[in-house]
């Protein structure tokens, strides 16, 4: 038995009491020299030791009302194997991504993890975990390994990719505070580990890691892309030697071409289906049946894909002469395809346009105010308050009254020309997990590169600071405007107030922001299997969703993560140096499990009934004895 | 029955009594008050030895006129004699074990019973009638005939104060005893708590009766052994035989009244139906009741 509050234990020592009453203060029998004794000799008497009997009795009771009093308020309850702290638990957290659906592959690991179940101590406790992009705990801590085998074998993998981080954490959730180890069946893939992932596991567990071996050859289709006038797709092969890739393509589900591509080991190429495009969703599959099966095939819309639009205001409307750099780092992409389609306008061409013309665009650049009417701030005020995305480059042609102007009454944006000289400065991110610094896969440092050369001083008292200069300075601010955000840079984009442009940085940087602030009016329609919205079987495949807000539903595909096709191996000490080990806050899960166990079994309630009981039998038996 | 209080009744409390010094100061104490307490006295000038003359107040008995007087003086004179005695009183006093039971306050019973004897022999010698004392326990343990000379008190005071509970009773046995050497008819006063077998002491008693003697018995009980207060798990031991018994007073005390009430009242009962007068004494009463009872006895023996 066990207790949620022992410290009322000591309560129980209140036991004591009537038994040092009963010692010390006992009154010393009462004895009376009587004369008329022969009358009392044939009067119900009493025994002596009836009598003693009876009072040791009384004493009990009383004692055990007492303790039955403190055992309540110190919340008993039976601890079931996950609550004993003194029981170890070998916890199996079982790799279910789709990379081991290979064929043979899984059931290795089944015997692997069988295996781990069959080395745990005796008297130990066993938990089975199963993951990919989530951990599911299909079995919790407890002692029938049977019940743990059973689960293993009902394990099977999925679409998923591999991450390590929910895998442990659900391990460690567990052992909660208690000794035990972590066994983890997995291929080791590298892209299991996140950028900068580090996960947390109790200071008592040992991590065993179960290698299922390297993945198999295998070809994967990683990207299909439907552009205008063919289809290019993108196959990997991650095998140790060459393989010539057979790519099909369907499209709604009828045949519409094959490809053939060579590739060397570890090597990606593309196959281009040449064509218009008709239909709906094209398909496009590789004959691999020694590989991966999930990655085989990945899905695309035709004509859902078009590329987001962005608008680019300037002064004079011509981009080679305002926006040059901006221009091409936008339209940058893969080969053959621009990332984004750049639409310029000037300031005053904006104030002849209508509400509904800047809607289709995903983001606006403000890179100048100049000739920017009161329409045409209204019409910008309207697309950002609306939900649209806003970046202004708060350079030389930026007028900081325009730039509060368009972000509406409420904004505290102030803007205002640079004062002090010149001066190199770099900039450092102040929160390198934000959307916009992704790219830098959180190392913010290679912006460090750029120099500014001058900066407006920016500031907004509802305003996230994203990034400083050296000099201490605002350098990059989100703002809330309505339903939409704008992103304020104390510099150009231009290359006059900095190099910003010459740097490899640029470009990223751009792309990341443009997505970020599309990222509030888009809606995507391709979803890697962990990202489908609810609702959607998390399987690749073609859907419909309907959103909330929008009349008619929509399709989507969701694909397989391509990540997770690919051979990159851990050793398994690169697995473990991403673990930190955290000191075992006392049992904090434990006591959780604790509380929740005696929530159910309530035996608080059974001692205060008993106690009840004692003592109205204590209260019947005192009167007789009285 | 009723505890008595000093505010009911002008008679002296017996723990009053208990405190005041020698035997005889507590005799002469209850007697002189009990005698200047009572309205008229009956117990006077029944003898023929003259005493004294005292002028006639109107309300004296026109018969005790001296009219030989009245012929000389032409006044009204009464003529008052002593009285004189032709009565044997014998005091019997128990002074078994059972008779030391005392509660916490006043006497025990063997102290009432003394002071009731002593108060007893204090009034019988001031009405001359000769007095005797006779204490017993399961026998008798001493003795000292009657008589009414003066000095006789201060020797039957001194016997009591002499006395100590010890024995077992046996009140039967010295009654029979006593019994057998009275010639004289008279009247025998029994202060005993009668905790013997009923049947015996009455027989005891009446061969009394049958001797022509008076009886007189005082039972005296304490309070405690009336109304049994005890209210908590006791150790009752007998004064007498040292027997022990424990008993919790709420369970026994139905049957512990019944059995004493039983006794009491057999008692009442049977020593009535014999002519015997039967005075039942709580320790916790004043002791003149016991006396104005010894006096109605000795008016009806005259």
């Amino acid at each position: 038995m066990s207790f949620l509050a022992p410290i009322f234990l000591a309560g129980a020592a209140a036991a004591a009491i009537p038994i040092v009453l009963h010692l010390l203060k006992r009154e010393p029998e009462a004895r009376v020299r009587f004369a008329a004794v022969k009358l009392l000799k044939k009067a119900p008497v009493e025994h002596t030791q009836r009598r003693h009997l009876r009072e040791l009795i009384l004493l009990a009771l009383r004692v055990a009302a007492l303790v039955l009093l403190a055992l309540a308020f110190a919340r008993p309850f039976f601890a079931s194997g996950a609550a004993s702290a003194s029981t170890g638990v070998t916890s199996v957290a079982l790799d279910t991504s789709y990379s081991m659906s290979a064929p043979g592959r899984f059931a290795r690991a089944r015997q692997l993890a069988k295996d781990a179940i069959a080395r745990a101590p005796a008297g130990d406790l066993v938990s089975v975990v199963t993951f990919d992009d989530d951990a599911r705990i299909v079995m919790k801590a407890g002692s029938d390994r049977v019940l743990a085998a059973s689960a293993i074998d009902e394990a099977a993998p999925g679409f998923g990719a591999t991450r390590y981080r929910a895998a442990l954490s659900a391990a460690s959730q567990q052992i909660a505070g208690r000794r035990g180890t972590i066994v983890v069946v997995t291929d080791l893939q590298e892209n299991g580990w996140d950028a900068g992932d580090r996960v947390s596991v109790p200071e008592g567990a040992a991590i065993e890691v179960a290698d299922v071996g390297a993945l198999p050859p295998n070809l994967a289709v990683t990207e299909v892309r439907p552009l205008p006038d063919r289809i290019v797709a993108t196959v990997h092969n991650a095998g140790a030697r060459a393989r010539d890739a057979r790519l099909h393509l369907t499209i709604d589900g009828r045949a519409a071409g094959d490809a053939r591509v060579p590739l060397g080991a570890n090597q990606s190429g593309e196959a281009t289906f040449a064509g218009a495009p008709r239909g709906g969703v094209a398909a496009v599959a590789v004959d691999d049946p020694d590989g991966i099966a999930a990655d085989n095939v990945r899905y695309a819309l035709i004509g859902g894909g078009s590329r987001p639009s962005v608008l680019v205001v300037t002064g004079s409307g011509d981009p080679a002469r305002d926006a040059f750099y901006v221009q091409h780092a936008l339209a940058a992409g893969a080969p053959g395809t621009a990332a984004f389609q750049v639409v310029n306008v000037s300031g005053a061409q904006l104030s002849s346009w209508t509400d509904d013309r800047i809607q289709p665009h995903a983001a606006v650049f403000l890179l100048s105010t100049r000739g920017l009417e009161r329409r045409g701030r209204e019409i910008l005020s309207a697309y950002v308050r609306g939900g649209g995305g806003l970046l202004v480059a708060a350079g030389p042609e930026v007028d900081g009254d325009i730039v509060a102007d368009v972000l509406g009454a409420g904004s505290t944006l102030r803007v205002a020309a640079p004062v002090a000289k010149p001066a190199a400065r770099t900039l450092a991110p102040a929160d390198v997990r934000h959307p916009v610094f992704q790219a830098f896969a959180g190392n913010g440092a290679t912006l460090g590169l750029v120099k500014f050369q001058n900066a407006s001083k920016i500031a907004g008292a509802g305003c996230q600071t994203l990034a400083r200069f050296t000099t201490g300075d605002t350098a990059f601010l989100e703002c809330p405007a309505g339903d939409g955000r704008a992103l304020v840079l104390a510099s150009d984009l231009d290359n006059k107030w900095s190099d910003f442009p010459l740097h490899a940085t640029f470009v990223p940087f751009l792309h990341e922001i443009v997505r970020y602030l599309a990222s509030a009016r888009a809606h995507a329609w391709d979803y890697l299997v962990a990202d489908a919205p609810a609702g959607v079987k998390k399987a690749p495949g073609v859907a419909t969703v309907a959103d909330a807000g929008r009349s008619a539903p929509r399709r989507i595909v969701v694909n397989v993560d391509p990540r997770e096709s690919d051979a990159g191996r851990l050793s398994v000490d690169d697995f473990r140096s991403a673990v930190t080990r955290l000191k075992d806050e006392p049992g904090a899960e434990g006591r959780v499990e604790a509380r929740q166990q005696e929530d159910r079994q309530h035996l608080w309630q059974y001692a205060l009934g008993l106690m009840a009981v004692l003592l109205a039998v204590e209260g019947l038996l005192a009167a007789r004895t009285a | 029955m009723a505890p008595w209080t000093a505010h009911d009744r002008p008679f002296l409390d017996p723990a009053v009594v208990a405190r005041l010094g020698t035997l005889e100061l507590k005799a002469r104490t209850i007697v002189e008050g009990f005698l200047s307490g009572l309205h008229r006295s009956p117990f006077k000038g029944f003898s023929v030895e003259f005493a004294e003359y005292r002028q006639y107040i109107p309300g004296d008995d026109l018969s005790t006129i001296d009219w030989k007087v009245y012929a000389r003086s032409d006044r009204y004179y009464i003529k008052k004699f002593e009285e004189e005695t032709n009565l044997d009183c014998h005091l019997l006093l128990d002074v078994s074990g059972s008779m030391g039971y005392g509660s916490h306050h006043g006497m025990t019973k063997f102290e009432y019973g003394a002071v009731l004897a002593a108060s007893l022999a204090y009034l019988m010698n001031r009405q001359r009638d000769a007095v005797g004392l006779t204490a017993f326990d399961e026998d008798i343990v001493s003795m000292l005939p009657a008589s009414a000379r003066p000095g006789h008190l201060t020797a039957l005071l001194v016997t009591l104060d002499r006395l100590r509970t010890a024995r077992e009773t046996n009140v039967s046995k010295p009654l029979h005893q006593l019994a057998n050497t009275l010639t004289k008819r008279g009247i025998v006063v029994l202060i005993s708590d009668l905790l013997d077998d009923p049947d015996e002491v009455i027989r005891g008693l009446k061969h009394f009766q049958f001797r022509g003697i008076d009886v007189i018995v005082f039972h005296v009980l304490d309070h405690d052994e009336i109304e049994f207060p005890f209210d908590r798990a006791t150790r009752f031991e007998d004064l007498e035989t040292n027997e022990e018994i424990m008993a919790v007073p709420g369970a026994v005390r139905d049957h512990y009244l019944r059995e004493i009430g039983a006794l009491i009242e057999r008692y009442r009962r049977d020593l009535g139906a014999q002519g015997i007068d039967y005075q039942l004494l709580d320790t916790n009463r004043p002791l003149e009741l016991a006396l104005l009872s010894y006096l109605s006895t000795r008016s009806r023996a005259l």
